[in-house]
């Protein structure tokens, strides 16, 4: 028992006297071992369903039919990404729709996380630095819209733009995504405005600033971080919506990526290769976002989930 | 205007368009699903008049309706024990530093980046009967004998694979803030745990479980709210057929397939009445004794 105890102790002292340097030296290989197979897990179960559509996307319809499968594009081409894009002919019809609904994806993430973030960042300007009356009450109220299911306002949403004549238009897409995109944006920048020391505004103040030239010229360039990550959120929001633009848009003009992949899918004729190429190229533009804004994202979650 | 007015008016005029866009595009749709829920809205077939309850009767008495709704029941159980599980191994995995860290995470996210109708279709492909890959995998070693129809024929088979797909692309969320709720503890903790001679297991249960509890609240709740309104992965994944059918699936058949919106608004208040129950009694719960375990 004693021993035990001293030997605990030692080691605690050797651990605290070698530094993080010390305690990764004296990790046992085999807790190594299983921390970098519990990665390789984590990271097959994350990323192979993407490297599969890649790999099916990669070769010939019958490489991808091969029984069993090939793990590897074998043979490797490009015939899918050419036949999407219309390169050499070979179209099958399938690349000017697949190339306009990317561009209307664009445009309908484009617009809506632009106009998101530009209401967001005044709402949360005065939610987080001015008084007023009712000020909690819109706060809370707005806020509360998070707990709502999304397709609580669905039909409704589809009445009123059929009524006005919106249905298959841009504006409407936009104007749907925005009000479901605003309240996340406005939590995320709610919090980031709040750890912003006031003392920054109140400097420009005592220049003589008003509120208004506080936040352009002061609270926003410091922002920017928070702002990135609102927008990116809403961006990737944007991209990834289906029911209602399922529902708001009827035809080419309008449709985004999600519903002309899902309209390929449900053809049945389309083959798996040009299917996941389709796949591959509308998860690709969310992907390298992700990827490459990746910091902001990250913050941007986590700030918007625990209070 | 004097500089003094225009600061009183100043948050007004700031919060205007937010209050335009959430009062006529969330509030007022909000209210109208409550009240249309209540009334004949046949749009090919007028005229739309109250009918009380009869939506809703006529719901209850459609075993579609019935089956979707049990269906739904088990998409969330799988839903949420699936993601907050995994989400909580996830975070753990990932919680000390390593060399590539930073890496690790952003990939890991990215299920969670992209569109569910796309991850749905990839993994049609993957579940597909004659030649998937989930098929030759299983296949080759010898866990089944033959390949199989995985998805359409059996209920809750069919179930369980389509909320994988969902847990699939929302666990990263949860692990995310799990994560951040595990870096939050202080390290003395557990060198204290440690000296006191508590092992792993033991140092989990004792001080990171309790104290990551209201991440735990957060992750439960945003899986309950994804899984009770499933709709892309069960549109792609089952189609309309009942066997697999979702409330959403159904709200969007009874409204825009056959047309009867005075169903789908009851259906969709349901919904709405019973994630906000659910999703409140699951925060009580979970708040309730923060000192247990």
């Amino acid at each position: 028992m004693a021993a035990a105890q001293e030997e605990r102790t030692a080691r605690v002292v050797t651990r605290v006297a070698a530094g993080p340097a010390g305690r990764a030296l004296s990790r046992k290989p085999a807790r190594l071992l299983g921390r970098v197979v519990a990665i390789v897990i984590i990271l097959l179960w994350s990323l192979f369903p993407l490297y599969w559509a890649l790999n099916t996307s990669l070769t010939t319809l019958s490489g991808a039919d091969s029984i069993p499968a090939h793990y590897f594009p074998s043979p490797l081409v490009s015939t899918s990404y050419r036949a999407v894009f219309g390169i050499g002919g070979a179209g099958n019809g399938i690349s000017g729709e697949f190339g306009r609904s990317l561009l209307n994806s664009v445009i309908e993430s484009g617009l809506a996380m632009i106009v998101t973030v530009v209401i967001a960042v005044l709402a949360a300007y005065a939610f987080a630095r001015l008084q007023f009356r009712f000020k909690r009450t819109i706060f809370v109220s707005v806020l509360a819209t998070l707990l709502l299911p999304a397709y609580a306002t669905l039909i409704p949403l589809y009445r009123i733009m059929a009524s006005l004549s919106l249905v298959n238009t841009y504006l409407a897409v936009v104007l749907v995504y925005v009000s479901g995109f605003l309240p996340l944006a406005i939590w995320i920048l709610y919090n980031y405005f709040n750890t912003i020391p006031p003392e920054l505004e109140e400097a420009a103040f005592v220049d003589g600033a008003s509120p208004m030239k506080a936040l352009l010229r002061v609270v926003i360039p410091v922002a920017r971080p928070g702002i990135a990550a609102a927008a990116i959120i809403s961006f990737l929001l944007g991209w990834a919506q289906f029911l209602f633009p399922l529902i708001l848009t009827t035809n080419l003009a309008t449709q985004p990526v999600t519903v002309i992949v899902a309209a390929l899918n449900q053809q049945r004729i389309v083959p798996f290769t040009l299917l996941m190429a389709c796949g591959v190229i509308a998860a690709a533009v969310p992907g390298v976002l992700a990827l490459a804004l990746n910091r902001y994202l990250i913050q941007g979650i986590t700030a918007g989930s625990v209070k | 205007m004097s500089a003094a007015r225009r600061g009183r008016v100043l948050p007004y005029l700031l919060l205007s368009p937010l209050v335009v866009f959430i009062g006529a595009l969330s509030f007022v749709p909000t209210a109208d699903t409550a009240v249309e829920a209540f009334f004949r809205v046949m749009p090919l077939d007028p005229p739309n008049r109250f009918i009380g309850l009869g939506n809703f009767r006529a719901l209850f008495a459609d075993p579609t309706i019935t089956i979707s709704w049990v269906n739904t029941a088990a998409y969330v159980v799988i839903g949420v024990t699936a993601s907050v599980v995994l989400g909580t191994a996830i975070a753990v995995a990932l919680k000390q530093r390593f060399r590539l860290r930073g890496v690790v995470l952003a990939l890991v996210i990215l299920p969670w980046a992209l569109p569910a109708v796309v991850e749905a279709v990839i993994w049609s492909w993957i579940y597909n009967p004659t030649v998937g890959v989930m098929n030759s995998a299983l296949h080759s070693t010898h866990v089944i004998g033959g390949y199989h129809v995985w998805l359409g024929l059996d209920r809750w088979l069919t179930i369980l694979l389509i909320e994988i797909v969902q847990v699939w692309q929302i666990t990263p969320l949860s692990a995310l803030i799990i994560l951040a709720a595990l870096q939050a503890i202080p390290l003395d903790l557990y060198e204290a745990a440690r000296v006191d001679g508590a092992g792993a297991v033991q140092a989990f249960r004792r001080i990171s479980l309790p104290l990551i509890r209201p991440a735990l609240a957060v992750c439960a709740v945003e899986a309950l709210v994804l899984s009770l309104n499933i709709f892309d992965q069960v549109y792609i994944l089952n189609g309309i057929a009942p066997l697999g059918s979702s409330v959403m699936l159904q709200t969007y058949v009874t409204t825009f397939e056959n047309l009867n919106f005075g169903g789908g608004y009851a259906l969709s208040l349901l919904v709405t009445l019973a994630t906000a129950v659910l999703s409140l009694a699951a925060l009580a719960l979970i708040y309730r004794r923060p000192e247990a375990a």
